[in-house]
């Protein structure tokens, strides 16, 4: 008893687990994650139907289920993985102060630098959730509409058994986790400035629109490297055999510089913020 | 003023087992936002076990006041002292100190009873299974049966009654309520007065504000007055009554009467036939009448109420 009345903040552990239980209650966060089942779902169905012939790493799918997962998770980074981690992000800060609920974990009190370990453990949780949802729908909806011969046919044309293909899989869904965090890092940020989880959305959305329409010009080259987008291309090179890891590599290690900058202005903001 | 003020720190309560220090210590506490002033200056006191009323107009800075009691904005200028800690280290004495603010904030998706479990979790001082106290405090404040229901369909008085449960979670030594009854009916209204009776009964200090008067008059052992961000007056709320009561006279020539009075220095005025004086001192504002030769009939000294002590302060003000 004496150690619980010197304590002065509850357990960790018992704080984060509260976090991630309440992040999986909110119906929001299942709805999300019941509609990113739905791509390679939809993407199965659509080959299915338009059977083979086309181009494009969408065609490679057919006769190809393990292509799939690496195709569906591609798909879906490119904008709604993203507005799912940040979806996360919003509601963590600026939703718990909009719902009036930020002033009694700060009252209670949780710290406000384990405020930070606490929602970015949400904010992980949905974003490692998301990812697994698609790769593991997509293998299955692969194997079951699109079928395949138990093993993946490379871009490279080369032959891969079960075992590497797994492997294969779990990399890139592992990549697309690091990226999403550079995203959720950023989101709960911006999170910790505003009270309207709308308004996180709404800056997400247009960083990435306006990512993508900076790197699409030519005459700005020289910003790629500083841009999150560019590299979220990188995820099809786990197709590719010889396995080529400098894009992966480049990509992962600039979503690292923005988990830095996002969790630095989050823990920065925090300590601040008005309850 | 400054008797008052004596009164309140000179003032140690027997019920409470941490002897005279006061619970919470403002001083020259200051709150700007831009070019508008929140809270001007504000020397404030807790004495410990106390019941503090704290009141004022809307817009007074109580609610400021309190939230820099609570470390939820940093003050501009001024030092706070909670629990024997100050500044940086505040946030050590918020485990002993519960806080219903600004309304109680809840997830909507998420029964009652869940919130809270949500909210246990968070508590330092709370150990093993949480569901105990959780269902403690629900039942203390009435919500045992709607416990399970989605928090989206309470009724206001539910909601102020589960923030009030958040707020008793662990056994404190200050709890703050910030407008508690906003929303209760009769019986809700009745509930948060035996719940402020048992925590003052156990020793624990509260700052309790409101505008509703008579609550605070029924509950209240000091109360502190705030308007446009200045404290107007603070002390225990007896002596503060007694000190504003006024004196009534039933005179044979009311018109004499006053007359003499005024003449004599006395702050009198004609209240329907009979005369009333801010209360100085009796005997001499009958001396004064029988002096002039005014026959008085009847003497009698009233006590104030928390009300017209309240008009008369912020009326003054403005």
């Amino acid at each position: 008893m004496t150690a619980v009345l010197e304590r002065t903040h509850a357990s960790l552990g018992r704080v984060v687990g509260a976090e991630i239980r309440w992040v999986l209650r909110r119906p929001r966060t299942l709805v999300v994650l019941g509609l990113l089942a739905l791509i390679p779902v939809a993407v199965a169905i659509g080959i299915a139907v338009a059977g083979r012939g086309g181009r494009g790493l969408i065609a490679q799918v057919a006769g190809n289920g393990f292509v799939l997962p690496v195709a569906a998770l591609g798909l879906a980074l490119t904008l709604l993985l993203p507005l799912a981690v940040a979806s996360a992000a919003a509601d963590a800060v600026a939703g718990e102060a909009g719902s009036g609920t930020l002033r009694g974990l700060l009252v209670a009190p949780v710290g406000r630098a384990r405020f930070v370990v606490m929602k970015a453990a949400g904010v992980i949780t949905v974003a490692v959730l998301a990812v697994a949802i698609i790769a593991v729908v997509g293998m299955i909806a692969g194997a079951l509409v699109v079928g395949g011969p138990g093993s993946l046919i490379t871009l490279s044309g080369t032959t891969l058994g079960v075992g590497e293909a797994l492997g294969r899989i779990a990399l890139v869904a592992a990549w697309t986790v690091g990226q999403l965090l550079a995203v959720g890092a950023v989101a709960l940020a911006i999170s910790t400035f505003t009270e309207h989880p709308l308004v996180v959305l709404a800056c997400v959305l247009g960083g990435l629109i306006v990512f993508g329409v900076l790197g699409a010009i030519p005459a700005l080259d020289w910003l790629q490297p500083l841009l999150l987008t560019s590299g979220f291309g990188a995820g099809t090179d786990v197709l590719r055999d010889p396995l080529p890891l400098d894009g992966l590599a480049s990509s992962t290690l600039r979503a690292l510089v923005y988990v830095v900058l996002g969790v630095g202005v989050t823990s920065w903001r925090m300590a601040r913020r008005d309850g | 003023m400054s008797v008052t003020e004596e009164a309140l720190q000179t003032r140690t309560d027997p019920s409470s087992g941490t002897g005279s220090e006061p619970a919470a210590r403002l001083r020259d506490l200051r709150k700007t936002y831009g070019s508008v002033t929140a809270v001007d200056g504000v020397d404030l006191d807790l004495p410990a076990g106390a019941v503090v009323g704290l009141l004022g107009p809307n817009g007074s800075g109580k609610t400021t006041l309190i939230r820099m009691l609570l470390g939820l904005t940093p003050p501009t200028a001024g030092r706070v002292e909670l629990l024997g800690h100050d500044g940086t280290q505040l946030e050590r004495a918020l485990p002993d100190v519960g806080a219903l603010v600004e309304g109680p904030g809840f997830h909507p998706f998420l029964s009652g009873r869940d919130n809270l479990l949500r909210a246990a979790a968070c508590e330092p001082r709370l150990d093993g299974d949480l569901r105990v106290p959780v269902d403690a405090a629900l039942e203390r404040v009435g919500l045992t049966d709607a416990a399970r229901r989605r928090y989206r369909g309470y009724s206001l008085g539910m909601k102020q009654r589960l923030g009030l449960a958040a707020a008793l979670l662990v056994p404190r030594r200050l709890v703050v309520l910030d407008e508690p009854t906003n929303g209760l009916d009769p019986a809700g209204t009745r509930d948060v007065r035996r719940v402020i009776a048992e925590l003052h009964e156990a020793g624990t200090t509260v700052l309790l504000s409101s505008h509703l008067l008579a609550e605070v008059e029924a509950v209240c052992t000091h109360v502190a007055v705030l308007a446009k961000g200045s404290l107007l007056v603070s002390g225990e709320l007896a002596t503060l009554l007694a000190s504003d009561g006024e004196l009534a006279l039933t005179v044979d020539d009311a018109d004499r009467g006053l007359a003499a009075l005024r003449a004599a220095g006395f702050q009198a005025y004609r209240r329907d036939d009979a005369l009333a004086v801010t209360e100085v001192d009796p005997p001499a504002v009958v001396a004064a009448l029988v002096h002039a030769g005014v026959g008085v009939w009847e003497v009698s000294r009233r006590r104030a109420h928390l009300e017209e002590l309240f008009a008369r302060l912020t009326e003054e003000d403005a």
